[in-house]
């Protein structure tokens, strides 16, 4: 019997890592490519700390194993060799404290520039992101958010504000309160592509987390806090907005789509969600008579 | 969804298993533990079936059964729904002619737009030598060429110009499946906005059962039109608990609208109904009716009622072609002629005349209007536009039958408290554009003690009123304040003889 309990503990570890093996190839694995540079980034820490406590599951399910294969020999009723009595060893308990310490030492020192940067508000990409409002002709001073829309998750939805545009057609700023001139969306977030852009996260609730699985970007948001985010998708496309944090009994319907388009593609929607947010109901009758 | 409906099939056949090899082995611990396991997955996961109105239960028995009946015959339950092609509804998913017969392919001309037509779509005969027989059965459908591919060969191949109904209430089970999805919770399966998330909800989520829907942008009298449906689905309703359903496809969301459609339909005929029946039915009116039969008896008179003569009554009008029947017949009519007419152009408010410029002229008049005795919109909405008029905790009459409410407060057609509109929090619940506030004010809102404006107002005071809404969350001073110079106090005894 205590041959199967040897080879049951041995097993299932080697299930383990088997399993992990074939994970990507069927599908068991992150959401796709990462999209965004940072995504990438992130990806590669992930790698990164999977190489590392992939090499330590492993090695100390090995030294599991050999415990547990030499015990079990050494109860057999010929065996006279004596059992190596390890508890106290000064050197055992320096390498194995220093070891882990330098590991972690090393991590948190090597993920230091992309935590920062996905963040530390000082930290953000601040030079590129106005670039894009010039190039969008915001009407901005330096004193202005470089956020491009407010992002409100609710019981089960995400409504969006944008800045709307002033008498002249001009981009405005947002602004931390809600303008007349705002434009409202939701479930539908629109953004710029190939560049970095920020929006600002709030919940008019209880606590939500914003998720772009695609772009590895996931912010809790938090009641009574607007907390800034950036990212930066770089295909023309649509992505999933989920909420990944259990947030009510309507959770699962908090699914919504991101937008990355290009910059005019961009303003464009802003101008068709201005002309249909001052529909008046006279135009169509005109169209109509025609 | 299908894989939800399916699952509780499978649990359900498991389910009996299970309990007779229980029955028949006793097979211990194990198999009364998986039981019990198969028990608590199968709590709430029955059959759906369609419940009655609260007033329903106060009828007397036989009346109870005639509306069951009926609803029953022109309405199905909800797993075998009937379709009904009386009721003015999107049903199928498309019909057409045969043009072109050739071994299994049949080359149709289609009725545009239709929904998609996916494999296992049936396709029903509906003239020609073929009506009435078996269906034939769609294996693939080429969208571009029209050609459609049957399952097998049928021994009786159509004629050309046959025409057909390809999906026969198709639409109506998606959109009851998505139903299951996404509304039901809240909803309820029978459209009474009792679904069991429902009781975490304030407010409550909408019954549908007397075909009345809030926010529309079609004139007072009028039914919501499909559009309106259409835009509470896409973008939910903010304030409220329904959340915008923009991922649905236009597909899904027009089977979702005929299945509510439906629903609203189902309901109001058994609402008009039991309010018909209630009159000489109710188990209250019988007793009544009874009564001064007895009276009658001691008097005397020959003819006097008693329960039997009641229930005999009952009977024979519902027999008689003339009388239930007819009723029934000019109650679903009225219903038909009603939603029919709510999607017809004219049915939508349409202003005449441009929204007029947001500046301070039309602000201020807009407020004049809002303040006038004649609007009189402070009684609710309170004169700093709070929602804490005084309305609000006065006793009010009932919308339909004028009664005073026992309560103070105001209260909407399905008999909850409702609060009127705080204008200062920038939430509209109907949307916020210039039409949508427009509409609330010109047709009201349906359901509520929101009157409609439309008759007693120009466009151009409509844009104003429309503008002073859209001013006041960014109002900065308090109401009042500013209107005239507060006076100085006057001088004391004490200030006066220092002088």
């Amino acid at each position: 019997m205590k041959w199967f309990w040897c080879v049951f503990f041995a097993f299932w570890p080697i299930v383990a890592v088997a399993v992990c093996a074939i994970a990507p190839s069927v599908g068991w694995w992150l959401p796709g490519e990462a999209a965004s540079p940072l995504g990438r980034r992130i990806d590669d820490l992930f790698y990164l700390i999977l190489v590392i406590t992939a090499i330590t599951f492993i090695g100390t399910q090995m030294g599991l194993a050999y415990v547990l294969f030499t015990g079990a020999r050494r109860t057999d009723p010929d065996v006279t060799e004596k059992t190596w009595f390890s508890h106290g060893s000064h050197e055992l308990e320096v390498i194995w404290s220093t070891v882990p310490a330098l590991v972690l030492l090393f991590i948190a020192l090597y993920q230091l520039n992309v935590w920062a940067e996905y963040r530390v508000k000082d930290a953000f990409p601040k030079k590129d992101m106005e670039a894009v409002l010039t190039r969008l002709r915001q009407v901005r001073t330096d004193r202005d958010s470089v956020a491009l829309a407010e992002v409100t998750a609710r019981q089960f939805e995400w409504r969006i504000r944008y800045p709307g545009f002033d008498a002249q057609g001009n981009l405005l700023p947002l602004m931390q309160d809600p303008q007349p001139t705002d434009l409202y969306a939701v479930n539908d977030l629109h953004l710029p592509a190939n560049a970095p852009v920020m929006i600002n996260l709030k919940t008019q609730d209880v606590q939500h987390s914003f998720f772009l699985p695609e772009l590895r970007v996931k912010q809790d948001a938090v009641p009574g806090l607007v907390i800034p985010i950036w990212f930066e998708a770089e295909q023309q496309r649509s992505y999933a907005l989920l909420c990944a944090e259990l947030c009510g009994w309507g959770h699962y319907k908090m699914k919504a789509q991101f937008v990355a388009e290009s910059e005019a593609g961009f303003l464009n929607y802003l101008r068709t969600l201005h002309s249909a947010q001052n529909y008046d109901g006279v135009h169509q009758k005109i169209e109509d008579e025609e | 969804m299908r894989t939800f409906v399916t699952n509780c099939m499978q649990l359900s056949s498991m389910y009996s298993r299970g309990q007779k090899a229980f029955g028949r082995s006793r097979r211990g611990l194990m198999a009364c533990g998986l039981t019990c396991a198969l028990l608590t997955l199968l709590a709430g996961c029955g059959k759906p079936e369609f419940t009655h109105r609260e007033e329903f239960s106060k009828l007397e028995p036989y009346a109870q059964e005639y509306i069951h009946e009926v609803l029953n015959q022109h309405f199905g339950t909800p797993t075998e729904m009937v379709v009904w092609e009386r009721l003015p509804l999107k049903k199928h998913l498309s019909t057409g002619t045969v043009t072109k017969v050739a071994e299994t392919e049949l080359t149709l001309e289609l009725s545009e737009p239709h929904q998609e037509i996916t494999p296992g779509t049936e396709i029903l005969w509906n003239s020609g030598p073929l009506k009435g027989k078996p269906s034939g059965w769609i294996r693939s459908w080429d969208h571009d060429t029209h050609i459609a591919t049957l399952e097998t060969k049928l021994k009786e191949m159509p004629e050309e110009g046959t025409q057909v109904i390809v999906g026969p209430g198709q639409v109506l089970v998606r959109g009851r499946h998505l139903y299951a999805v996404h509304c039901q919770h809240c909803h309820g399966v029978s459209g009474d906005g009792n679904g069991p998330t429902a009781e975490y909800l304030n407010p409550l989520p909408r019954d549908y059962r007397q075909g009345i829907f809030k926010f529309t942008l079609t004139q007072a009298q009028e039914r919501a039109s499909r559009v309106d449906l259409a835009r509470t689905i896409e973008d939910g309703i903010p304030g409220t608990y329904m959340p915008s359903f923009k991922l649905l496809t236009p597909d899904e969301s027009e089977s979702i609208i005929e299945y509510v459609l439906w629903l609203a339909m189902r309901g109001e005929t058994e609402y008009q109904l039991v309010r018909f029946l209630t009159e000489d039915y109710s188990k209250a009116s019988v007793l009544d009716r009874v009564k001064s039969g007895v009276e009658k008896k001691k008097a005397g008179e020959e003819d006097y009622e008693t329960y039997a003569s009641i229930r005999e009554e009952f009977i024979t009008a519902v027999n008689d072609p003339e009388d239930m029947p007819m009723e029934l017949d000019s109650i679903v009519e009225l219903i038909v002629s009603r939603w029919t007419t709510a999607q017809e152009p004219e049915a939508v408010v349409a202003p005449q005349e441009n929204r007029v410029a947001y500046d301070a002229r039309s602000i201020a008049h807009g407020r004049q209007l809002y303040m006038s005795n004649d609007l009189n919109c402070v009684a609710c909405h309170g004169d700093a536009g709070y929602g804490d008029g005084p309305q609000t905790y006065s006793i009010t009459k009932d919308l339909e039958t004028g009664k005073e409410n026992e309560q103070p407060g105001l209260y909407d057609a399905w008999g909850k408290p409702v609060q009127p509109r705080n204008l200062h929090t920038g939430i509209y619940r109907g949307g916020r554009r210039p039409i949508d506030l427009y509409a609330r004010v010109h047709a009201g809102i349906k359901g509520t003690p929101m009157p409609a404006f439309g008759a007693k107002l120009k466009d151009q005071d409509i844009w104003d009123i429309v503008n002073f809404i859209y001013s006041v969350p960014f109002e900065t001073e308090q109401a009042g304040s500013g209107m005239q110079k507060a006076q100085e106090p006057a001088a004391s005894e004490e200030e006066v003889a220092v002088k």
